[in-house]
């Protein structure tokens, strides 16, 4: 019995010191749900998360060394792509798609605006090889980094090995991806008891839970489900969604529902980036809705508000605003590693 | 199950061959019909390889993902000293390792076998020439996957084995574009119903020799 009870102990303890490293590194806020990302498989280390930082900032990553992630990912709009509608990569190719916002991705099961990849690892390859993103391939991205002392002194701290391989390269971009928490915004502060809304916040906040929470859920803002929110069909784009993919007419039109964190920094909004302001989205749920047969069932009357009720909503909206988040030096680009 | 000292010394190869011959990649074949083909890339994984004796399972390799490429010889090692009378494995990766994240060894993406815009494995790569296609310079191109209903395209194959210090599986290449009709469909590149089917033929054309 002692025995039994001894190795349960020592089971605890490693249990302990496995999970104690991980947390200076991560920790799920209070009341928030368990991420989906599974951690075990690729526990974060500080030289780890150096390493996916340094590759999410560097140009080596495309074809002529022109695009790097943070082209169409930067800091200060919550990792989206400042201020076009739709993407631009090498050579100054069009994409088809906003890029979303890069926040909180542990929480989500499938990425991409159609759920297109099945895992936080897996994403980094899409953008690398598309050939209107950064045009390259992961064997040519191993063969340059191969190349690079700078890259070969990394990939030896992180993995204590500097023979570069994929999965390594897609596993530090994920961990550095998976430190891009934001949960410290007046609205987390109010939850915490913190801070208090103003009355205008306050009452936007009940216009929220009213007419959105069911698809932007708290407190990730997000359900990560696909829904349609009835935008109309872009006549160039024919972008139907989900349906490309699973060829199930069910899913047509139907896009991931976005975090609505940092929103008003990551303009402009939706999966082709139609809208400028948060006021052509209220716009758009008040009166240019689309019917079709996959509109999501508590959009099939219109959110109608008022004037004052707008500006209530919108005041809401910003209070969900992470300056810690949008102005993290720990997020910002590695001048320490890259400028060498 | 069996002790320590139980020796890996029995192995087994997986190849591809056409007719009666090794294949070789990029070498002219006729068909039996009179029309020619040329592979230039055939790669597919093994996984999962397990031994049976009367229907019971008598040993299950662990981490069992073998990438199996028609220019390089291969060696999978099993234990002697099992009595057993099937082999059973899959053709291609299973859906919870679709889903694992990134992967080492013969997983790395960067073995070509991993599909970058829509996550997934492709479970067989065929490429070639051939007159019956009428397509740009003759090409075919199948890459067969999915690890999703409706477009889930794994298959399992059982073949049944005597013990043998060497198990020989084979691939006919010849047989296998016997089923594939090249002239209707030489382009297959994503998870969809055709896939499934052609996986499902080709997964029948394995065999031990
Ligand atoms: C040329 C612009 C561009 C570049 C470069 C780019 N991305 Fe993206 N990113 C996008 C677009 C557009 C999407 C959405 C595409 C879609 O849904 O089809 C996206 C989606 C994502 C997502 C999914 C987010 C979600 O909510 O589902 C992640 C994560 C991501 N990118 C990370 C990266 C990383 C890491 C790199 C560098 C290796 C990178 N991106 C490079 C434009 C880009
Ligand atoms: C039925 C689910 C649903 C409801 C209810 C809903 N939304 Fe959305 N919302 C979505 C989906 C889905 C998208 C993405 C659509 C797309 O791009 O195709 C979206 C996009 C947005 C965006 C753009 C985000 C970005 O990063 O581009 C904003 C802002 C937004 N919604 C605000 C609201 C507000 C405010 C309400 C309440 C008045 C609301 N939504 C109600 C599903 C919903």
């Amino acid at each position: 019995m002692k025995k039994i009870i001894f190795i349960l102990l020592i089971g605890s303890f490693s249990l302990v010191a496995y999970i104690v490293p991980k947390q200076m590194f991560y920790t799920v806020p209070k009341s928030w749900p368990k991420p989906k990302y599974d951690f075990s498989k690729n526990p974060l280390t500080a030289e780890k998360i150096e390493l996916g930082r340094a590759l999410f900032y560097d140009p080596i990553l495309s074809i002529d060394n022109t695009i790097s992630c943070t082209s169409c990912h930067s800091q200060f709009t919550a990792f989206t792509h400042v201020d076009h509608p739709l993407s631009h990569g090498i050579e100054g190719k069009m994409g088809t798609r906003n890029s979303p916002a890069l926040i909180n991705l542990a929480w989500h099961s499938l990425y991409m605006w159609d759920g297109a990849i099945n895992h936080l690892d897996m994403q980094s390859l899409a953008p690398i090889t598309h050939p209107d993103e950064m045009g390259s391939t992961l064997e040519g991205v191993m063969r340059k980094l191969q190349k690079s002392p700078v890259y070969r002194k990394l990939f030896y701290k992180a993995y204590g090995d500097s023979t570069i391989t994929g999965q390594y390269t897609l596993q530090a971009l994920s961990q550095f991806m998976l430190t891009l928490v934001s949960s410290n915004s007046k609205y987390d502060s109010v939850m915490a008891k913190k801070a208090k809304f103003t009355l205008q916040e306050e009452n936007g906040y009940k216009l929220f839970q009213k007419n959105c929470s069911s698809c932007h859920t708290e407190p990730l803002f997000s359900d990560y489900q696909f829904k349609n929110n009835g935008l109309p069909v872009d006549p160039l784009l024919k972008d139907y969604g989900r349906m490309k993919l699973t060829k199930n007419p069910q899913d047509s039109l139907k896009f991931k529902v976005p975090t609505l964190r940092n929103i008003e920094f990551s303009y402009p909004y939706m999966h082709d980036g139609r809208f400028k302001r948060l006021s052509d989205v209220l716009t758009h749920y008040a009166m240019g809705i689309q019917h079709s047969n996959t509109l999501a069932p508590e959009l099939q009357k219109p959110v109608v508000l008022n004037s004052v009720e707008r500006e209530e909503l919108i005041a809401f909206l910003k209070t969900l605003t992470d300056k810690t988040f949008l102005f993290n030096p720990k997020f910002s680009y590695p001048k320490e590693v890259l400028t060498k | 199950m069996f002790s320590v000292s139980s020796l890996f010394s029995q192995t087994v190869t997986v190849n591809p061959v056409f007719g009666n011959s090794n294949l070789q990649l990029d070498h002219w074949y006729k068909l039996k019909s009179g029309d020619s083909v040329k592979i230039e890339t055939l790669s597919f994984y093994i996984s999962g390889i397990e031994l049976l004796n009367n229907g019971t399972s008598v040993w299950k390799e662990k981490n069992s993902f073998h990438l199996i490429e028609a220019s390089q010889s291969n060696a999978i090692k099993i234990p002697s000293g099992i009595k057993y009378d099937h082999i059973k494995f899959n053709l291609g990766i299973d859906s919870i390792t679709n889903v694992s994240g990134a992967m080492g060894g013969d997983l790395d993406p960067t073995k070509g076998m991993y599909w970058t815009w829509q996550s997934g494995y492709i479970n067989l790569k065929l490429e070639g020439k051939s007159n019956l296609c009428a397509t740009k310079k003759n090409e075919f191109q199948f890459h067969l996957g999915g690890y999703q209903n409706p477009f889930n395209s794994l298959q399992t194959i059982e073949l049944s084995v005597k013990e043998n210090q060497r198990i020989k599986i084979v691939l006919d290449m010849e047989k296998v574009f016997a089923q594939l009709n090249l002239s209707k469909q030489n382009h297959v590149m994503m998870p969809c119903k055709e896939a499934m089917i052609a996986a499902k033929n080709i997964a029948k054309l394995f065999s031990v020799q």
